[in-house]
């Protein structure tokens, strides 16, 4: 009899010790954390059958690469409308300022970003070649690639723009990735974004409350 | 060891046949614990291994005398109509379809149970149901999750200004009642320097935002992965579906709330009413999980928009925010703007002590 509880004893010691090992590993926590979870699932990722091409619809989009990140953005050029602005402005900007005849054009641009010791019209515009843009060493720069002049000062915004913390996608979180460029949602001229009231109010939520 | 053995006095509660010892930590026998599954093959509780038919789903479980009979006389007077109708000479075709209908409905089982041919059932019969009762035609849709895909969510408090187009862009997408005002998203105005301490947040403002001195901060559902709501749910009508996504079956929900009280975020609202959508304002691009009409008496909440994030949009708010505070996309891939996100900036998650897991990251600029 003793040696039956004596067996018994140890057995059930033996499991305690096991199952001390053995912690209780449920379905769904299989990891530790989720991060965990993320790196191990992600290894043999094979990509999915859903893209984002189906999504960006209508808009033209292109191909930029800046660093480790390639992926698209709309096109500008043909979404301007008066594009090109040498239909308009045949001679440079130093032509037209010796000219006694200059038509004001533009009034209705006022420029709201930075102040005037940091930026004027040709900070940005090339007064030689109206249809292009210029950097702050005089290199040219397209209308498609605005965001390369916005990132000569706001660097930090860039590095975030590139990764996908900073704007937004176009539609889809899938991949070809297609993110909207600088100008999308800032308007250059006014880049900030303004106060305004917030789109709803909820009534019942005040009058459950009060 | 007998009882004659026993030293102490124990109060007999009913549950005459003692515990058979458990072989794993956790100490209990069965279900609980994930790691007993291989073995316990006849478990009573929806959701195990063994495919039960709705008729089964809904009788063949424990319950007192009072539900089942609750449960006899809901199915009897569906039953009842059905014969009426059926019967009846006078009432027309379409009265018998819907009868028909609602018969199938009642009965169908858990829609995580189901097979695909069923889920196509069960949604065929929703969308011809509401054609009968509306004369409209809606899409619904009852897409599984994709392979490789976690979805996750990443929110930037420096860029959120307060705006709210997240808010209306989600009630618009996803059908919430509109007499009662439900909204799944809250923002929550904080003072600057003080934490983020919502005791004295005001997520009900009106005036010009960003206010002087405040920032904003969102909450929804976060889809955790170790959902607390979906442990409690007695009936197994809320679950993790294996993109990550928390999802409700409506049709299952019994309106106890339990969920709501395990939720540490507040991120479920309850349909004290009947629901309400003005029949022009309805989304009629709908998924069972998602955004589908509810009913009086059952729990909701945001779904990432599953309607829309299983096809490959982004959800509402995301599209919706014009301030790029909200990204969202697969974690899985590690090429994924979220997982830049995540590896890249100083993260961090709302109550992040108790273990839920919430896909649902905060970041700073």
């Amino acid at each position: 009899m003793k040696d039956k509880y004596h067996i018994l004893y140890t057995l059930s010691g033996l499991f305690l010790v096991a199952s001390f090992f053995s912690s209780c590993k449920h379905q769904e926590h299989e990891y530790h954390s989720i991060t965990d979870k993320i790196e191990a699932e992600s290894k043999n990722y094979q990509g999915t059958s859903i893209s984002s091409e189906d999504f960006i619809g209508d808009i033209k989009t292109l191909e930029i690469s800046e660093g480790a990140h390639t992926f698209l953005i709309p096109e500008r050029k043909s979404q301007i409308k008066s594009y090109a602005c040498t239909e308009c402005h045949s001679k440079s900007l130093a032509q037209m300022q010796n000219g006694n005849e200059a038509k004001k054009a533009h009034w209705d641009l006022r420029l709201n970003h930075a102040d005037a010791n940091t930026m004027n019209c040709v900070t940005c515009h090339d007064g030689s070649s109206m249809d292009n843009l210029t950097s702050l060493t005089g290199n040219t720069l397209g209308f498609n690639h605005s965001y390369q002049l916005c990132a000569q000062c706001h660097t930090s915004q860039f590095d975030d723009w590139k990764g996908g913390a900073h704007g937004k996608k176009i539609a889809s979180w899938a991949p070809p990735r297609a993110s909207m460029t600088c100008v999308n949602c800032h308007n250059p001229h006014n880049p900030g974004f303004k106060s305004r009231w917030p789109a709803r109010f909820n009534t019942q939520t005040e009058k459950e409350r009060r | 060891m007998g009882d004659s053995t026993k030293k102490w006095f124990s109060l007999n509660l009913g549950n005459s046949n003692t515990k058979p010892s458990g072989s794993c930590g956790c100490g209990n026998p069965s279900g609980g614990c994930g790691s007993h599954n291989s073995e316990n093959a006849d478990v009573n509780a929806i959701g195990e291994e063994r495919h039960k038919d709705g008729f089964e789903q809904v009788f063949d479980v424990k319950m007192d005398r009072r539900s089942a009979f609750k449960k006899l006389t809901a199915s009897l007077m569906v039953g009842a109509g059905a014969v009426t109708t059926s019967c009846s000479v006078i009432v027309g075709e379409e009265t018998k379809e819907k009868a028909q209908i609602d018969w199938e409905e009642q009965f169908k089982g858990n829609y995580k149970l189901m097979s695909d041919e069923e889920k196509n059932g069960t949604v065929d019969r929703l969308v011809r149901s509401y054609q009968l009762r509306t004369g409209k035609t809606i899409s619904l849709s009852s897409k599984n999750a994709e392979e490789d895909v976690l979805f996750g969510y990443a929110f930037n408090i420096s860029k959120c200004q307060g705006y709210m187009d997240c808010v209306t862009a989600c009630v618009e997408e996803n059908n919430q009642d509109r007499s009662s005002q439900m909204e799944y998203i809250r923002i929550h105005e904080m003072k600057d320097g003080k934490g983020f301490n919502f005791n004295e947040a005001d997520d009900n403002y009106y005036h010009e935002v960003p206010a002087e001195g405040h920032f904003y901060m969102g909450t929804q559902c976060f889809h955790c992965d170790n959902p607390p709501c979906v442990e409690v749910c007695p009936v197994q009508a809320t679950w993790r579906e294996d993109d990550g996504l928390v999802v409700v079956d409506y049709d299952w929900c019994v309106g106890c709330r339990y969920c709501m009280a395990a939720c540490p975020y507040d991120g479920r609202r309850f349909n004290w009413s009947t629901p309400e959508v003005p029949e022009e304002e309805v989304n009629k691009n709908q998924h069972y999980l998602g955004n589908r009409m509810r009913k009086k008496g059952v729990v909701e909440k945001c779904t990432f928009c599953v309607q829309r994030s299983r096809a490959g949009k982004n959800p509402a708010c995301v599209e919706a925010c014009p301030t790029g505070a909200r990204i969202f996309g697969n974690l899985l891939d590690p090429d994924s703007t979220i997982r830049w996100v995540l590896e890249n900036k100083k993260v961090f998650r709302l109550k992040e002590d108790l273990g839920t897991e919430p896909k649902f990251w905060y970041f700073m600029d």
